[in-house]
């Protein structure tokens, strides 16, 4: 029983940092409507800086941890409202939830670029650590105490901010409608500056208070703070501020009681980690249908430059002939060097899962997080078919491919119910839920955390399995154009305009979806297999689902509403380390690379780096058409120089 | 009289398209201007230009001697200009009062200025504590009115106050902006019932494609129909409620039906 | 014979009633006004006869089928059309790729596989569904927009697209959501001739909401008037207007006063 109470009151005071985590996403949510996925790079960065002041340079942790925190990191929101999101404010949901990812990559990019890739267990505490004894042969740390009693105390008066001072008014009013909030004398540049400020002081409090217990590892605290917090937030669906905080209370007793009862050898997986994604679940599955729907402006409609009017099909025709042309040539041209050829072969293998993300997200306006789920489902099940069942490989993986549908089918349900930036949460929580619970255990990935994936009779040189990826990219491109171009395709769009005029004109929404989301997967599924096939193995870190965002993110970077955006995207994402791999500062640049490129280009040119081909050929049809009517104007200057 | 808000030479544009062209106009102080015109005349863009909402490509804005085209929104709000834009924008997640509490935001307005918006409008007095998105239409729109005098502005700049709202509603809701102009505020008023609008305005300016038609005074519009014709539309007469001898002209003396239908809401609610 | 009856018809949210025991009926082929004064539930009402909205109590019935638990999408496949108070139209698409979504949805379905691998029968219902849609661009003069992303087009316009959209479906019954809401004084009388015209030649039943009087009178057969979420006057447009309870309710007069005497300025 006591071995029980202590365990409780550890959960507690880990739970109290969850909910003061998710006070800081609440609260930008809350004031922009834009769900911060760059939350916990921010706390990452902060933290670091907090680090140096300490250890390196020896500052006073009192004195380091209020610079940070008080100056430091509300410099950083503002900065960030002012170049970022005031920009991107008001735009659908997809296009926050890539430009926070873009914000987490590039971050992540820098710290490592500032202070290298080490994890760091040396963060002081602002507490000492001396335990205190309770009645009852409890017992605590000071520094716990003390940080469950500044949560509560910086929970409570936030709260109260948000309910009864005017400034907290105005916070609302913003979310309400900005620009009438102007025409109120609210100075609206001001009190969002203000809201991103108080959440960034708030993310580099967690880490501070985090980071001495845990671990400051630049590459997974990140996705550890989101996950928390997300499970956190999700119980004030994102909005309630004392819900958030029960929620992080709960996570954080869960967590700990799951540690102590239930080990990882109980046959469920980890579901110490993926207790914030069940929590996701559950909570979107039986949110009230106001929430749920409450991301209908989902589509993905956008404001700003676009390139109105195409090619003629025959220019579009023979550029595209022309493009898989010179693919094809690829291995003749790069004779000398396999890494060339597999580099190019996996840019192939990632354009058909990038290409899974323009249909859905380009075509539909749907969105999916968790796309590295159908791909971990149809490389798994590839390599089992083939190494337990001794299935013709071939077979095994038409087979593979084809277990993600059941899977995509699943999200194209949920999908009627749930829209919007729910329902991005729910796909992302299914990738979570489908890597804790399933890809790490060893009876799917092996007990040495890879299983094999061969290559199909016949394609096992290096050549041959570049044309068969080749083959397979060719097909899906055309059955995407196809989709485009048809009656389906002319629903999906109806659907992402508005789902209550398709239903009007008697559009069947539930099979649109599930065939979307089946479509997509089968896709995915595909390129995940192909892609295993390069190395010829399927790990338990192959389908990472923090990948899924980078993978959302570059498609976007390469152009998320054409084919062509998807095939720049996979050239983009296997030709990267080759093209620049000798420039060592380039390498290091890669994910500060793709972050700015997703984030502050995407507030410029939302149709990404295939849009600025299309807006050059737009340019040159402007020449082509406004010669013949240069030459017919008559020249205001009398007498025959023509 | 003399001038509270000037324009001169106002340019407005989305993109390539040029929204207002060359626009003067004067709204006198204590007058009522009415703002006619067709969908697409620019009558709205004006009203944005003026209160900050959009910046022109030209001209300059003079509001009670002191030039605000380079102003922010709420700057120009702070000075005394309230705009009620079209559409009703309230804040639907804030409670009634709350909505007028964020009116005129970082100038005083304690519960005197509230009890006396009370009085003007005793339907927000009965729902103050009730979020403002489950009011009906025509109780939003009194609180965008409220909300836009709770402050005494100088000038109230009314973008379609009668949008998708019954005929009654909008008698009632006239009957109110008239209150407001005798308390000495001015009225920019955009409007497309023609009819309510000449009933109210001391100088008509009708815009025709971004450039100013017409101005003068409401008797000249109502005998020209030449002018009717051409900017407001064939048949207007009924809209002006002048000619029309049938019973469906829509009489516009309401208050007591309102009286009682206000009474009726409430016990309901 | 497209008749549609709703039945006692009632609505709660939550505590609210938003409907309670209403009974209206539009003959195949009528032309039937639905006022009253805002929040008097016609929006409501016209949820639940296309079914975005399951009554709590009542019944809807079409073409002698009772379709209250019908979802949307099979009512509209069994002809009832229908436009929104607040544009609904897929704005990143062209007027022309908006009515064919319309007629193709109106068809027969096309197999998924026909589709994606462009087999010959995709060719043949593609070919169908331009004819249906080009008619109804021709019909309702929308040619210089054919090719126009509908986010573009000035309102009134745009309200003509949306229910041009819901013609392709070829509906029996059409209900119309304030159409000429935003549109000014011309738009509005050449919208009510449009009406007219749609319901004369096509034999399309409509059912119309709308504030414009001038345009209700002008057009309706039949005017059902809603308050508070009952019927409280059902018949001619002459009736109406000479209805005591309608002018207190919604016109604004006093009920007491001379009906005959038109209020001047």
């Amino acid at each position: 029983m006591q071995a029980f109470l202590n365990t409780v009151l550890v959960g507690l005071v880990t739970g109290s940092v969850y909910a003061l985590a998710s006070t800081g996403i609440v609260l930008t949510y809350k004031t922009s409507g834009i769900l911060n996925f760059g939350y916990g790079a921010l706390a990452l960065f902060t933290t670091f800086v907090y680090w140096s002041l300490t250890i390196t340079f020896h500052w006073p942790v009192w004195l380091a941890a209020a610079l940070v925190v008080l100056i430091v990191a509300p410099a950083i929101g503002f900065l960030l409202d002012g170049t970022l999101f005031r920009k991107i404010q008001g735009q659908p949901i997809v296009i926050g939830v890539i430009a926070t990812v873009g914000l987490t990559v590039l971050i992540q990019g820098i710290v490592i670029l500032i202070w290298g890739g080490q994890t760091r267990g040396d963060v002081p505490s602002l507490f000492p650590r001396a335990p205190i004894r309770l009645p009852g042969g409890l017992h605590i740390g000071v520094d716990q105490a003390a940080l469950f009693g500044l949560a509560v105390v910086l929970a409570l008066g936030l709260s109260a901010m948000f309910r009864y001072a005017r400034i907290g008014v105005a916070f609302r009013a913003v979310v309400d409608n900005r620009p009438v909030a102007g025409l109120m004398a609210i100075n609206t540049r001001y009190v969002s500056g203000l809201a991103w400020a108080i959440a960034t002081a708030f993310a580099a409090v967690t880490g501070i208070l985090l980071t001495p217990r845990l671990l400051l590892d630049p590459v997974l605290l990140t996705p550890f703070i989101i996950a928390q917090v997300l499970g956190a937030a999700i119980v004030g669906y994102l909005r309630s501020l004392p819900l958030a905080w029960a929620g992080g209370l709960f996570l954080g007793v869960s967590q700990a009681l799951l540690l102590k009862y239930a080990g990882s050898g109980s046959g469920i997986g980890d579901l110490r980690s993926a207790m914030p994604f069940l929590m996701i679940t559950v909570l979107v599955l039986l949110a009230p249908k106001t929430l749920r729907v409450a991301g209908l402006g989902s589509s993905f409609i956008v404001k700003t430059r676009e390139v109105t009017g195409h090619a003629s099909p025959q220019t579009r025709a023979v550029i595209g002939a022309a493009f898989f042309g010179l693919l094809a040539l690829g291995p003749a041209i790069a004779r000398g060097s396999i890494s060339w050829r597999l580099s190019l072969t996996v840019g192939m293998a990632y354009a058909i899962v990038f290409l899974s993300l323009v249909i859905l997200t380009g075509y539909s306006g749907q969105v999916s997080l968790g796309h590295t789920a159908f791909m971990g489902i149809a490389a798994f099940t590839t390599g089992h078919l083939v190494a337990d069942q001794h299935l013709n490989v071939w077979l095994a993986l038409v087979f593979g491919a084809l277990a993600a549908v059941p899977a995509g089918a699943l999200i194209g349900i949920i999908a009627v119910r749930v829209h919007g930036l729910f329902l991005a949460l729910m796909t992302l929580a299914f990738a979570f839920m489908a890597q804790d619970m399933f890809f790490k255990q060893p009876s799917v990935s092996g007990s040495n955390g890879g299983i094999p994936v061969p290559r199909p009779p016949g394609t096992a040189s290096t050549n041959a399995f570049f044309y068969l990826v080749l083959a397979v990219l060719l097909v899906c491109c055309l059955i995407a154009i196809n989709l485009r171009t048809g009656p389906t395709g002319r629903v999906l769009a109806a659907l992402r305009d508005s789902e209550m005029a398709s239903r009007s004109l008697g559009i069947n929404v539930v099979k649109y979806k599930v065939v979307i989301f089946s479509i997509s997967a089968l896709i995915a599924g595909l390129g995940g297999v192909l892609a295993s096939m390069v190395t010829e193995q399927a790990t338990s870190l192959s389908f990472i689902p923090f990948l899924s965002l980078a993978y959302l993110t570059v498609t976007v970077v390469g152009g998320v509403f054409h084919v062509g955006g998807a095939l720049a995207a996979g050239m983009l994402w296997g030709l990267y380390p080759k093209l620049f791999g000798h420039i060592d500062i380039m390498i290091r640049l890669e994910n500060i690379f793709f972050g700015l490129g997703a984030t502050l280009a995407l507030a410029r040119n939302p149709e990404g780096l295939f849009g600025e081909f299309r807006w050059i050929g737009a340019q040159l049809r402007s020449l082509r058409d406004r010669e013949p009517r240069r030459v017919a104007a008559p020249l205001p200057v009398a007498g025959g120089q023509e | 009289m003399k001038p509270l808000l000037h324009l001169r030479g106002v340019e407005a544009r989305y993109g390539h398209f040029v929204a207002l062209q060359n626009v003067s106009l004067i709204v006198p102080e204590g007058a009522v201007v009415a703002l006619l015109g067709p969908n697409g005349a620019g009558k709205t863009t004006l009203l944005r230009t003026v209160s900050g909402m959009m910046s022109l490509s030209r001209g300059e804005i003079i509001f009670d001697g002191a030039p605000i085209q380079r102003l922010p929104d709420y700057a120009i709000a702070r000075r005394g200009l309230a705009h009620i834009p079209e559409g009703r924008g309230i804040f639907p997640s804030l409670t009634v009062r709350e909505n007028l509490l964020m009116a005129g935001y970082g100038a005083p307005n304690g519960d005197g200025a509230l009890g006396r918006v009370y009085e003007l409008f005793p339907v927000l007095a009965q729902r103050r504590e009730q979020a403002a998105g489950t009011l009906s239409g025509g109780e939003q729109q009194m609180l965008s009115l409220a909300r836009g005098v709770i402050t005494r502005p100088k000038l109230l700049a009314v973008d379609e106050l009668s949008l998708g709202l019954a005929p009654i509603l909008v008698a009632q809701l006239f009957d109110t902006v008239a209150r407001i102009r005798d308390s000495g505020t001015s009225i920019l008023l955009v409007e497309q019932y023609v009819r309510h609008a000449l009933r109210l305005a001391d100088i008509v300016v009708i815009l025709h494609k971004g450039r100013v038609a017409f101005i003068g005074e409401p008797g000249e519009l109502a005998h020209d129909d030449s002018l009717v014709e051409s900017y407001l539309g064939g048949k207007s007469s009924a809209r002006f409620g002048v000619a029309s001898e049938d019973a469906v002209a829509l009489p516009m003396k309401a208050t007591a039906s309102s009286q009682r239908s206000k009474k009726r809401r409430v016990s309901r609610g | 014979m497209s008749e549609l009856r709703a039945e006692s018809v009632t609505v709660r949210f939550g505590g609210l009633t938003a409907l309670s025991d209403v009974s209206i009926d539009v003959p195949s082929g009528g032309f039937v006004g639905l006022i009253g004064p805002n929040g008097a539930g016609k929006t409501t009402l016209f949820n639940v006869i296309s079914g975005f909205i399951l009554p709590w109590r009542g019944r809807i019935t079409f073409d002698g089928q009772d379709v209250t638990r019908a979802s949307a999408s099979k009512r509209a496949a069994m002809r009832i059309g229908r436009t929104f108070q607040k544009l609904e139209l897929f704005g990143r698409m062209t007027v022309l790729e908006n009515m064919l979504v319309a007629a193709e949805a109106g068809a027969k379905r096309l197999g998924l596989m026909t589709d994606l691998l462009h087999l010959p029968g995709r060719h043949r219902a593609e070919r169908r569904s331009a004819g249906i849609a080009e008619q109804v661009i021709a019909d309702l003069n929308l040619g210089w927009a054919r090719d126009r992303r509908t986010a573009d087009l000035p309102v009134g316009s745009a309200r003509i697209v949306e229910l041009g959209r819901a013609l392709c479906t070829n509906p029996a019954l059409l209900l119309l959501d304030e159409p000429s809401s935003g549109l000014d004084s011309g738009e509005t009388e050449g919208f009510g001739a449009l009406l007219r015209r749609i319901n004369e030649e096509r034999g399309v039943g409509i059912l119309l909401v709308e504030h414009d009087m001038d345009l209700v009178m002008d057009v309706c057969k039949k005017i059902h008037v809603l308050d508070f979420g009952r019927v409280i006057a059902t018949g001619t447009t002459k009736e109406i207007a000479a209805n005591a309870a309608v002018r207190a309710a919604y016109l604004g007069e006093e009920a007491d006063e001379a009906p005959a005497s038109p209020a001047r300025r």
